[in-house]
């Protein structure tokens, strides 16, 4: 608006850094790191070479490690393996956290039971998972659900409690019934968090991962980090974490978008500082 | 009869004399009547609106529209909020046509009434946009659209140009006593500007105290469009100051 104009040429545009900044401190620190390397500042073992890791990339894509099981098969297992548990936890966490934010006395039941369990360590229940579902698929896949599921519930029900009142009395003076209510206010005002809820339930997913392909299996990349301590190789473990790190990256990223495409509506500080 | 009839209500927000908002508040407003509800911040006259809008249940006393005691809010009387309280995720045109599709109005009738609040209001244009895509001027104006989609006959206004500036203000009023002059309301409306309650109402009620209580009330007798420098105006300007202080 005109009326704005003289303040209006955004101060926050000069302060936020340019594009390639990030990209750019990254590459710098990788030739810092290849130089000190070749320089013999630093022990191989613990710090490989970035060229090293890129052979030891090359190796894993087209030998495999073990042998035979290649990098492809690692990251499609391991995403396999998120995809279901993440799948089964919004499945359940939704419906769920909708019900428990909309009745309060089931609030009130279930506040300390998903403080408990999300206070539970997913790891710690390894063993037990191990004892009851076996060392097979099913385990695997249930401990992601259980670690997500938490995350999801507790963002999905705060999103439905705290709608903001004023709009439940709008609706209210609009004619507006209980069903309607929680069908066309309390679910779309709920809706940002639990997009919220569901990108940080796609990192904790991520976490999990590794700890979980701990056990019985060789495929995954929780697999090959582990099978690289058991042959002292380092480099391995350090391109296996680059490789989950930017999985989750792009998954987080992809989520990202389909959060503004399903939610135009929202997009709080971000409309402000364009 | 009247349209409203406000009947010995009181409210008593918690236990003790300080947590009575109000107290033996009468008031009966007519039919197509225009009436302001001036006070002080914590006077009480929002807690008025909201008893009579339904949203609020009166320790003692009662409300009635058209004979039938209040029991809750809708049916029958619009609401306007003083920040726009528009569905965000809805765009203007949806927003517009919440109130209709809870009523379940088929959608060819829906969008007809809509198209025609739309040029009433004057949003034209501004359909498909999201309130956060509005001015404040704006999201009012679709929040006034939506309150009058289920053609109601009281129109139950909160400070709904409070947050406004001065200048989309006065529009805004003026905006309003276009659109109440082509669609005849009872409307109540609370702000605490006593100008804007000068230039838009026929009758001006001062609350006041703690309880709030009546204080005034005053027909504004002058004929609209009222200019807003006329002396009469500012001769009962001087009157409700006098009461409020």
């Amino acid at each position: 608006m005109a009326r704005s104009g003289p303040t209006s040429p955004d101060r926050g545009a000069a302060r936020r850094p340019p594009g390639w900044l990030g990209p750019g401190v990254l590459a710098a620190a990788v030739v810092a790191w290849e130089g000190a390397a070749r320089a013999g500042w630093l022990v191989p073992f613990y710090f490989p070479a970035p060229s090293r890791l890129a052979d030891t990339l090359r190796e894993l894509l087209v030998v495999g490690f073990p042998q035979g099981v290649g990098m492809g098969t690692h990251i499609g297992v391991t995403l396999g393996r998120i995809a279901q548990g993440y799948a089964l936890a919004i499945a359940l966490a939704i419906p769920a956290g909708l019900l428990i934010g909309w009745v309060p006395a089931l609030d009130r039941l279930a506040l300390p039971v998903v403080t408990f369990c999300r206070s539970v360590a997913t790891l710690s229940l390894l063993p037990l998972a191990i004892a009851w579902f076996g060392v097979g698929e099913l385990s695997k896949v249930l401990l992601i659900a259980y670690a997500c599921f938490w995350v999801v519930l507790a963002n999905v029900v705060a999103g439905v409690k705290y709608v903001d009142p004023l709009l439940v009395r709008a609706a209210r003076s609009l004619d507006t019934g209980p069903a309607g209510i929680f069908l066309r206010v309390a679910l779309p005002a709920a809706l940002p968090r639990a997009f919220a809820g569901m990108r940080v339930a796609l990192g904790v997913g991520f976490m999990t991962i590794v700890g979980v392909e701990m056990v019985g299996t060789i495929q995954g990349l929780g697999a090959l980090i582990l099978e690289a301590r058991t042959f002292f190789r380092s480099d391995v473990t350090l391109v296996g974490m680059a490789v989950i790190g930017l999985c989750g990256l792009a998954l987080s990223t992809l989520l990202e978008r389909l959060e503004r495409l399903l939610l135009p509506w929202h997009r709080g500080l971000e409309s402000v500082r364009r | 009869m009247a349209r409203i009839e406000v009947q010995g209500v009181a409210k008593q927000y918690a236990e003790g004399e300080g947590g009575l908002a109000l107290d033996g508040i009468d008031l009966a407003i007519q039919d197509n009547e225009f009436v302001t509800l001036v006070g002080r911040s914590g006077c009480g006259k929002t807690t008025l609106l909201n008893v009579i809008a339904g949203l609020v249940a009166p320790s003692a006393g009662e409300v009635r529209v058209d004979g039938r005691p209040v029991t809750g809010p809708g049916g029958g009387k619009g609401m306007v909020f003083q920040q726009h309280a528009l569905f965000p995720w809805l765009t203007a045109l949806g927003n517009i046509e919440f109130g209709c599709k809870s009523r379940g109005v088929p959608a060819g009738e829906r969008r007809a009434i809509a198209a025609q609040l739309i040029e009433l209001v004057g949003l034209r244009g501004s359909e498909a946009k999201y309130p956060i895509e509005l001015s404040g001027g704006m999201q009012q104006r679709v929040a006034i659209a939506r309150a009058l989609a289920l053609d109601p006959e009281i129109l139950l206004m909160d400070e709904p140009f409070g947050a406004l500036d001065e200048l989309t203000r006065i529009e805004m009023q003026d905006e309003l006593l276009r659109v109440w002059s082509s669609r005849k309301k009872t409307v109540v409306f609370v702000t605490h500007s006593i100008w804007e309650a000068l230039v838009l109402s026929d009758r001006v009620v001062v609350l006041g105290g703690r309880p709030g209580r009546i204080r005034l009330d005053l027909p504004i007798d002058v004929a609209r469009p009222r200019e807003r420098t006329d002396p009469r105006l500012t001769g009962l300007y001087g009157e409700i100051w006098a009461y409020l202080s």
